[in-house]
């Protein structure tokens, strides 16, 4: 057995579920994928009536993968880019549409799972500096790091300097070369360092609400380096060919949500405090154009 | 990739990582002793401390290891990122069981010993030193021993804050969905927990014997 199916057992058996016929959806353990997890489930129950049943915050990709090809959960929301690199172990790619449908014909044909229509918002990775900075010494662009990076600090997450579209490919990229090798940190703490001084630059995602409540700013991509993050559900194919009506509500949400409609409803949850269910409810009951 | 042939091609790193593990517990279970075992004398002198002390250590116990290092990048001197702030936090967990066990072993001691002494003229210090600690040492000792083997593991959480350690091989295997670098980094630490376990349990036969 490996790690990642151990820990999915031992969860299942703390949780001592017995499975009737409900949709059971996970999530990863951000507020993001809580949220969408949430918008997902709340969209199950109106539109379909199924039961659902929500495993939130499970320890990241590894754990939800683990989860989903073991049958522990029948979806959750992934993104795109990261299906196809850290999933699929495909070297990075840049175009949206193919690697969209790659991993959809990747997860079909190996893990009996479907890919459903993109929420419409790309949470990728965003270099982010102090507004401070950036309007000091003229930032705008990823391209413009070169001129201060010799003198700078970086901390990055584990994820970002470990993948092959993170740390290594953009400092090749863009010729970045920082004063010290980046300091290796857990994503959430880099945030507050950077708001602290105690680093100048970290990667954060372009769809976190701290940024805006940080007076932070997210350098453009000009170079077009990191890869596509398109959030979608995925789901089991045995679901779907069991509830079809899944399918049609997950198939309403489809370009629902922007760049910037997402940083609202994470500021939401991570800035004001607000209860995701809430949040969800909302969105859901808001009229849309 | 197996795990042995993962150590074969990264030996220089992992011994740097292990080495970095160890001086994380090394230093920070020092200064738990340090600060852990005359604050449980302390208490012993000072009744009426002993529920605050021992409340606020239980606090620490209960504050997840991110929440904390969240509460030390701000703070000047202990906190930042890097080593200090580690060993600030890895320090706070280890301190319960020491205070405990030192207030504890102590308070243990049959009062009728303690007036022996007293009656043959002891100072407050000539008693401690020569009858209480004596008497209480397994149990402090016992304490020493779970704050240490409890280090080893929780230590793994300095990665976190870019202090490195065996925990750097976990964030990684997690961030990236692989087995291997998990284990290449928990294999180690639960394997040096056992061997701090053995080593400080030998210690605590060999004292018990000798005491006899």
């Amino acid at each position: 057995m490996t790690v990642g199916q151990s820990i999915v057992f031992v969860a299942t058996l703390l949780a001592g579920c017995g499975r009737a016929d409900r949709i059971v959806v996970g999530s990863k353990n951000f507020s993001e994928s809580d949220l969408l997890g949430e918008i997902v489930a709340q969209q199950i129950e109106r539109r379909t009536g199924l039961p659902v049943e929500r495993r939130f915050h499970l320890g990241g990709t590894f754990v939800c993968h683990h989860a989903i090809t073991s049958g522990q959960i029948d979806l959750y929301v992934e993104y795109t880019g990261t299906a196809y690199t850290a999933v699929l172990k495909f070297p990075p790619a840049h175009d949206a549409d193919s690697v969209r449908r790659a991993v959809t014909a990747e997860y079909a044909r190996r893990f009996g799972l479907t890919w459903g229509k993109p929420f419409g918002f790309n949470n990728t990775f965003a270099i982010t500096v102090r507004r401070r900075d950036a309007t000091r010494y003229g930032l705008t662009r990823i391209a413009d790091l070169a001129r201060v990076a010799s003198r700078w600090k970086a901390g990055f997450g584990y994820e970002f300097l470990e993948r092959a579209d993170g740390f290594r490919g953009l400092a090749d990229a863009y010729g970045l070369r920082f004063s010290a090798p980046p300091t290796a940190m857990d994503l959430g703490l880099t945030y507050r360092a950077l708001a602290e001084g105690k680093v100048d630059v970290i990667a954060g995602n372009s769809t976190d609400g701290q940024i805006e409540a940080l007076d932070l700013v997210v350098l453009e991509d000009d170079r077009h380096y990191f890869p596509p993050y398109e959030a979608a559900p995925v789901i089991r194919q045995a679901v779907l060919d069991a509830h079809p009506e899944v399918g049609t509500a997950l198939a309403l949400l489809a370009g629902r949500i922007t760049d910037a409609e997402m940083r609202r409803l994470n500021a939401l949850a991570d800035v004001e405090h607000k209860d995701i269910a809430g949040i969800a409810r909302d969105w859901l009951q808001a009229p849309r154009p | 990739m197996s795990l042995l042939a993962f150590y074969a091609r990264n030996a220089q790193e992992v011994l740097g990582l292990v080495a970095q593990h160890l001086y994380l517990v090394a230093v920070s279970t020092l200064l738990a002793f340090a600060l852990g075992i005359p604050l449980g004398i302390v208490l012993t002198r000072r009744p009426a401390w002993q529920r605050p002390v021992l409340g606020l250590a239980n606090v620490f116990q209960t504050v997840p290891s991110l929440a904390l290092f969240g509460f030390l990048i701000p703070l000047p001197f202990i906190g930042g990122i890097g080593a200090s702030t580690a060993i600030v936090a890895l320090v706070l967990y280890a301190l319960l069981p020491i205070v405990r066990n030192t207030y504890t072993g102590i308070a243990g001691v049959d009062p009728a010993v303690r007036e022996a002494g007293r009656g043959m003229g002891m100072t407050d210090w000539q008693l401690l030193t020569q009858v209480e600690l004596p008497l209480g040492f397994g149990v402090i000792l016992a304490g020493v021993r779970v704050a240490t083997v409890v280090s080893v593991g929780t230590a793994t959480i300095a990665a976190a804050i870019g202090a490195g350690g065996l925990g750097v091989y976990i964030f990684r295997g997690v961030a990236v969905v692989d087995d291997t670098l998990i284990l290449a980094g928990a294999l180690p630490a639960a394997l040096m927990a056992l061997a701090a376990d053995g080593l400080l349990g030998l210690a605590e036969r060999r004292l018990a014997w000798r005491g006899k």
